[in-house]
């Protein structure tokens, strides 16, 4: 039995201090089980500017058991999953303490966002090119928070554009985009396709 | 003439026998300064479900008085340092009670402290006191600080000390304030579970006496399938013991008894008869070419010299072509113990498959012979049977056959394991001590297969000696068997006994074997509960 009147009160809690943290949480569909997280890119790292989502399943022992936590956005980092988005982290795990709520959860993802671990990674090819070559793993991270974690930011018209002066006709371009959920690359490919 | 010269001879052994007991005793206690001094148990002991409890108060006890502290405490420290009193104290004298007690999470108030501690909660104690993890608050009554001097609600704790003992986390449940290393008092535990879910605090209970076994370097369960239910604990981890079920097994790895090979080695060698099974197995266990026809032959009984049918006599060991005239022990003209290299074969994969074949058959020979164990102690007593119902005989006693029965297995069961042990020791594969010259090393070997040599005549003498058919034998017959079977005993058990010198002191450098028992492996005792 999941203890929901402590999840209630961490999502009034949290929805308080939104300015401040810049951490939200929304209720995903009609049971307070499944939540989303979001958190904005640290600054000076290469993930400012994003918005990243998390994908929140509260356990029936919660807070005695840690909550799952999975990005759904894409993230370049060597203690998330590049596929999956799967995050290692300990508190997450055997280092959880039912002290901790979800919005300290969500603020930890965010400083490993700023602090990778690159000894102890999720993703082995990211955490080799974040140890041998970090200046291409700086850029790649930075396009992927671009391409993933502003999608929404930057204006269906302005990828439509874009997209018209690849040579694409107008129309086409929206409904692909439209298709895939805004996503320019994925659009591309599929008009491609 | 020999009765009295042999019984003192026997006698001498089992002397010889307590005096190795009695230093192993001393070197025990003189472990670690006054606390351990006269500090005394039997060597080996067997624990069973009901002598678990006692069995760890033992333990327990020492720390309790030696830190002064209560019984969860000392639990906790001793599960920390798996149960190792030695090492606990170790780390006391080194680093202090301070840090022994935070690196194990006990929190351990002094009066004063605790008083205070005491007084802090009371004075919140007449309104109500917030849960930070149900985000509630609580009337003071329901609320238990944990000797971290952490506080949450009675609920918060039983929900949170089920998940743990569920996740199998009982040994080790921490404090549920983030960060804090403390352990929960075990009896708070098992008070505010037992209100919830009585069942659950068995499976906690049941956890904290079987880490015992599970977490102690000297204790294990007793490797039998089906399980007894024993465990042994030894105080020296490298031993061959006998659970009470009747199971002797190597404390130290829990496979079959294998000394004078070490664990390594040994593991290797099952390992390599198991993979090999099929094919080499096979074929050199159960027949062997005639030198002469290669014909496969297989050997029906008798001694070593087998003789096929189209004549060729050979040797059953070695499979070489020999002559006709032999003993129980030779063959005239004929020695092939030792092992030599075929230079003809010049493929390495050939000469490894033949140098293993050499040291396999050896030792399956003699394990084989082994297995008739059961069968042989059967018809060694009919023997002595029918010579105790002899009216014209005045010999009444026949232990000697059954002890020079117990030695020749003891030996052959020594001398079936120096065969794997060779094959890793010189074979160069493994065990490459590039340190020790050629030359040193050769010596080595020729010293060890001399010894191995001697007690495997003497081991075969002994068996022919033991089967003669001495219960249709004269008086003074019988009486110069015995003699012969009396003397030949203790020269075998000496030579067993030098044969674990010679590799331990000699050959093994980093590898350590149980120490030779001439009494046969170790019963372990009864532990009362």
């Amino acid at each position: 039995m999941i203890d929901f009147s402590r999840v209630q009160k961490e999502l009034v809690e949290c929805g308080k201090d939104v300015e401040g943290s810049g951490i939200k949480l929304n209720i995903k569909g009609d049971s307070l089980a499944r939540l989303i997280g979001s958190i904005p890119g640290p600054i000076g790292t290469p993930y400012e500017g994003g918005i990243f989502k998390i994908d929140i399943t509260i356990p029936d022992g919660y807070p005695f058991e840690p909550p799952k936590m999975q990005f759904t956005t894409k993230v370049w980092h060597p203690n998330i999953s590049s596929q999956s988005g799967a995050i290692c982290l300990d508190i997450l795990k055997d280092q959880w303490s039912p002290a901790l709520t979800l919005k300290t959860a969500l603020l930890s993802v965010q400083a490993l966002l700023s602090s990778p671990e690159p000894d102890d990674p999720q993703d082995a090819v990211v955490a080799q090119q974040y140890l041998k070559d970090y200046q291409t793993f700086v850029g790649t991270a930075r396009y992927w928070t671009e391409t993933f974690a502003k999608a929404s930011s930057l204006g269906i018209e302005d990828k439509v554009k874009k997209l018209a002066e690849m040579g694409f006709p107008e129309a086409q371009a929206r409904s692909a985009l439209d298709a895939v959920g805004g996503d320019e690359n994925l659009a591309l490919e599929r008009l491609c396709s | 003439m020999g009765d009295d010269n042999w019984c003192s001879d026997d006698e001498c052994n089992y002397y010889y026998d307590q005096n190795c007991d009695e230093v192993f005793e001393v070197d025990d206690g003189a472990g670690i300064d006054s606390v351990m001094a006269g500090y005394k148990r039997p060597t080996t002991q067997v624990i069973s479900r009901e002598s678990l409890v006692a069995a760890q108060k033992q333990d327990l006890r020492r720390v309790m008085e030696m830190l002064s502290l209560r019984e969860h405490h000392a639990r906790t420290l001793l599960i920390h340092h798996r149960w190792d009193v030695q090492n606990l104290f170790a780390v006391y004298v080194e680093k202090g009670k301070v840090a022994l007690f935070a690196d194990a999470g006990v929190t351990v108030y002094t009066n004063s402290e605790l008083s205070s501690s005491l007084q802090s909660l009371s004075l919140q104690s007449s309104s109500s006191v917030f849960c930070e993890i149900c985000i509630e608050n609580i009337p003071s009554h329901q609320v238990t600080r944990m000797e971290c001097g952490h506080y949450f609600c009675n609920q918060c704790w039983t929900s949170h000390f089920i998940v743990q003992i569920n996740e199998g986390k009982s040994k080790r449940i921490l404090c549920m304030a983030h960060k804090c290393n403390a352990i929960c008092d075990e009896n708070i535990v098992r008070d505010l579970v037992r209100k919830k879910h009585a069942e659950t605090v068995e499976k906690f209970d049941r956890f904290l006496l079987e880490s015992y076994i599970e977490d102690n370097r000297r204790a294990k369960w007793c490797p039998s399938v089906p399980h007894c239910g024993n465990a042994i604990r030894v105080e020296e981890e490298v031993c061959e013991v006998e659970c009470c079920c009747g199971l002797q097994f190597c404390f130290k790895c829990l496979s079959e008894i294998h000394s004078p090979c070490s664990c390594q080695m040994f593991e290797l060698w099952a390992n390599k008869c198991r993979d090999e099974s099929e094919s080499v197995n096979w074929i050199t266990a159960h027949t062997k070419p005639c030198p002469k026809c290669h014909k496969p032959v297989e050997k029906s009984g008798g001694c070593n010299l087998v003789s096929c049918i189209c004549r060729q006599s050979f040797c059953w060991i070695c499979g070489e072509a020999t002559g006709r005239d032999h003993t129980w022990t030779a063959i005239t003209g004929h020695s092939c113990g030792r092992y030599q290299p075929r230079e003809k074969l010049a493929e390495l994969a050939k000469k490894n498959l033949y140098r293993y074949m050499h040291y396999h058959n050896r030792y399956k020979a003699h394990m084989d012979s082994l297995n008739l164990e059961g069968k042989l102690k059967e018809t060694m007593q009919q023997k002595v049977s029918l010579s105790e119902k002899k009216h014209d005989s005045s010999i009444r006693d026949y232990s000697w056959v059954n002890n020079g029965l117990s030695r020749l297995f003891r030996s052959r069961r020594v001398l079936c394991y120096t065969y794997p042990f060779a094959y890793y020791m010189f074979g160069g594969e493994f065990f490459n001590d590039d340190t020790i010259p050629k030359k040193e090393r050769e010596r080595k070997q020729n010293l060890f297969e001399d010894q191995q040599q001697q007690l495997e005549a003497n081991i075969e003498r002994l068996s022919m000696f033991l089967e003669e058919p001495f219960d249709e034998f004269k008086d003074d017959k019988v009486i110069k068997i015995r003699e012969k079977v009396l003397n030949l005993s203790a020269v075998v058990d000496s030579l067993c006994s030098k044969m674990y010198e010679v590799i331990e002191n000699d050959l093994l450098v980093s590898q350590t074997i149980a120490p030779y028992k001439s009494k046969g492996i170790e019963k372990a005792s009864l532990l009362n509960s």
